[in-house]
C-alpha cells in the first residue's frame, strides 16, 4: 500500500488543506497514516497551546530556600533512631576539608549560593523585626527589640505532609522564636530540640501545644549554637519518656 | 512576538548546554541543582499552579519536586530523556497525588455533608506537561523554524501567508515547518506525559 507523503500529513494536520478524495479513502483504510496524522494534529494543538509559556514568572525565593533547607536536613541527618555511622578519619577532616576529594556527607558546607539565599532571609527577618519595633507600642517600653542572630527555615521531614512548615529564629535575648504551620495533629504534643548533627546529641528546648502558631522558648545557657545547629520538632507521646521519640516532623539548620 | 524560551533566558544562536547540566546534576554537582532550578523551576511551578487550586500547594509541589529530584538523582538517566522532562514527570506525579488526596478528602466531606459533586479541577496535568515539553523544544529549534511554526500556531497563518509576511519562499517555509514539526513530535515522544497515538517501534521512554 502506498502511504501518504509525510509532508501531506503535516499540512493536513496544520489544517493547511483538506484531504483529497483519494487521501481520505487511504486514511480510512490505513491505521499507520491515520495514527501519524492524529499525532501531528495533537502536536499542532500542543504547539498552539504554548503561546503563554514564553513568559512564565519565576518561583518565589522561599521555594528555593525550602529546597535547600529540606535537602540539607535530609542529607546531613540520617535518622534520629539510626546510630551514627562510623566515619573514617574523623578527627582529620575537621580542619582540612578543602583538600578532601570525597566530601563527607555530613557537616559539609554548601556552596556560597546556598547560604546566600539563607542569609538574605535572615536580613529580611531583621527587617521585619525592625518594622515591628517601629509599629509596636512605643513609649512606655524602652527595651530594645531583640535582634535575630540566626534563623532556620523548617521543612517537613520524612513522612510529614509537605504543607507542614516553620521558621526558627535565635533572638539576641537568648530566646528561640518558633513559628510553625500545619503540623499534623498528634495524640501527644510537639517538642522542640536543638541537635548537634555531628554527634546527634540534643537539648530539649520546650514544647508546643498547637500545630500552627508561634512560641518563644528560652534557650538553655549551656547550648553552643555553633555546634547545635539543627532545629528539630518532634511528635511526642505522654509516655513518661523524656527522650526524643524518633518521630521528627520538621527540621532545619540554623545559619546567620 | 515574544520568543523568550520557556526554560531559559537564552539569547542568540548559542547552543543549549543541556547535556552537560543533566550530567552534572546526576553526578551531584550542587551548582547544577541551582542551575536546573533557575532554568526549569518556572516550568515546574507552572505545571503545579495550573493544575492545583491552592497556590501554596503548588509551591510545595515545586519544592518537593526539586528535593525529590536531587535526592533521587541517581535514578535519572540522561540517555532516556531530558532533565526537564524528568523533572516534569516527578512534578506530574506529585500533582496527581495531591489531586487524588484532595478528591479523597472531598469525598469524605461530601459523604458527611451530602453535597453535590464538586466542580471539576483545572487542566489535565498530562496536557500541561506536554505543552511545556513542546514549548521547550520549540525554544530550541533554529530561529527560522521556530518563527515559521509560531506564525502557524499562534497567528493561524497558512504557509502562503507566512511566505508573504516573512518574504521567505513558499518551498522554504514548508520545509522549515515540516522539520520543526518533526522535532516537536520526536521530543514529545521521548518526554511527553500523555498517552497518545505513537508509531510502532518507538517505546516513548519516559
Amino acid at each position: 500500500m502506498q502511504h501518504l507523503d509525510h509532508d501531506r500529513l503535516v499540512f493536513l494536520a496544520l489544517g493547511e488543506s483538506e484531504a483529497a478524495d483519494g487521501e481520505s479513502t487511504h486514511l480510512v483504510a490505513c491505521g499507520h497514516c491515520r495514527g501519524e496524522l492524529e499525532t501531528l494534529r495533537h502536536i499542532a494543538g500542543l504547539g498552539a497551546g504554548t503561546q503563554g509559556l514564553t513568559e512564565l514568572p519565576d518561583p518565589p525565593e522561599h521555594v528555593w530556600q525550602g529546597i535547600v533547607a529540606e535537602i540539607q536536613a535530609a542529607e546531613e541527618l540520617p535518622t534520629l533512631n539510626g546510630r551514627r555511622p562510623p566515619r573514617t578519619g574523623d578527627p582529620a577532616d575537621v580542619g582540612d576539608r578543602s583538600t578532601t576529594v570525597v566530601r563527607p556527607r555530613r557537616g559539609r558546607r554548601w556552596p556560597r549560593w546556598a547560604s546566600t539565599a539563607v542569609t538574605a532571609t535572615a536580613a529580611a527577618v531583621i527587617g521585619v523585626a525592625g518594622t515591628v519595633a517601629v509599629l509596636g507600642p512605643g513609649g512606655d517600653d524602652p527595651a530594645p527589640q531583640p535582634t535575630v542572630l540566626a534563623s532556620a527555615p523548617l521543612a517537613a521531614f520524612g513522612a510529614t505532609p509537605k504543607d507542614a512548615s516553620g521558621d526558627a529564629r535565635v533572638l539576641g535575648d537568648n530566646q528561640l522564636h518558633l513559628h510553625v504551620a500545619n503540623l499534623p495533629s498528634v495524640p501527644g504534643y510537639y517538642e522542640v530540640w536543638l541537635i548537634d548533627p555531628k554527634t546527634m546529641e540534643m537539648f530539649s528546648v520546650g514544647t508546643l501545644s498547637n500545630g500552627s502558631g508561634d512560641a518563644l522558648l528560652p534557650i538553655p545557657r549551656n547550648v553552643d549554637l555553633s555546634t547545635f545547629t539543627v532545629v528539630d520538632i518532634s511528635a511526642e507521646q505522654y509516655d513518661n519518656n523524656t527522650r526524643h521519640s524518633g518521630d521528627s516532623l520538621l527540621r532545619g539548620t540554623l545559619t546567620g | 512576538m515574544a520568543s523568550r524560551p520557556v526554560t531559559a533566558a537564552r539569547q542568540g544562536p548559542e547552543p543549549p548546554v543541556e547535556d552537560d547540566l543533566a550530567t552534572r546534576f546526576r553526578d551531584g554537582d550542587e551548582a547544577a541543582l541551582r542551575e536546573a532550578y533557575d532554568r526549569y523551576g518556572r516550568a515546574v511551578l507552572h505545571l503545579a499552579t495550573t493544575t492545583l487550586v491552592n497556590r501554596s500547594d503548588a509551591e510545595d509541589v515545586t519544592q518537593a519536586t526539586f528535593v525529590a529530584a536531587w535526592l533521587g538523582r541517581e535514578t535519572f538517566d540522561p540517555a532516556k530523556g531530558s532533565l526537564i522532562g524528568w523533572l516534569l514527570g516527578i512534578g506530574r506525579r506529585k500533582v496527581v497525588d495531591r489531586i487524588r488526596a484532595a478528591a479523597r478528602e472531598t469525598r469524605v466531606v461530601e459523604t458527611v455533608k451530602q453535597l453535590p459533586e464538586p466542580v471539576d479541577t483545572g487542566p489535565d496535568p498530562d496536557t500541561v506537561v506536554d505543552r511545556l515539553v513542546v514549548a521547550d523544544e520549540l525554544a530550541r529549534l533554529p530561529d527560522e523554524q521556530r518563527r515559521m511554526l509560531e506564525l502557524a500556531f499562534y497567528d493561524d497563518l497558512t504557509h502562503q501567508q507566512i511566505s508573504a509576511v516573512t518574504g521567505v519562499p513558499l518551498g522554504t517555509v514548508k520545509s522549515h515547518i515540516r522539520r520543526g514539526m518533526q522535532s516537536l513530535k520526536r521530543r514529545w515522544e521521548v518526554d511527553g506525559a500523555a498517552p497518545g497515538p505513537r508509531p510502532a517501534g518507538l517505546s516513548g521512554a519516559r
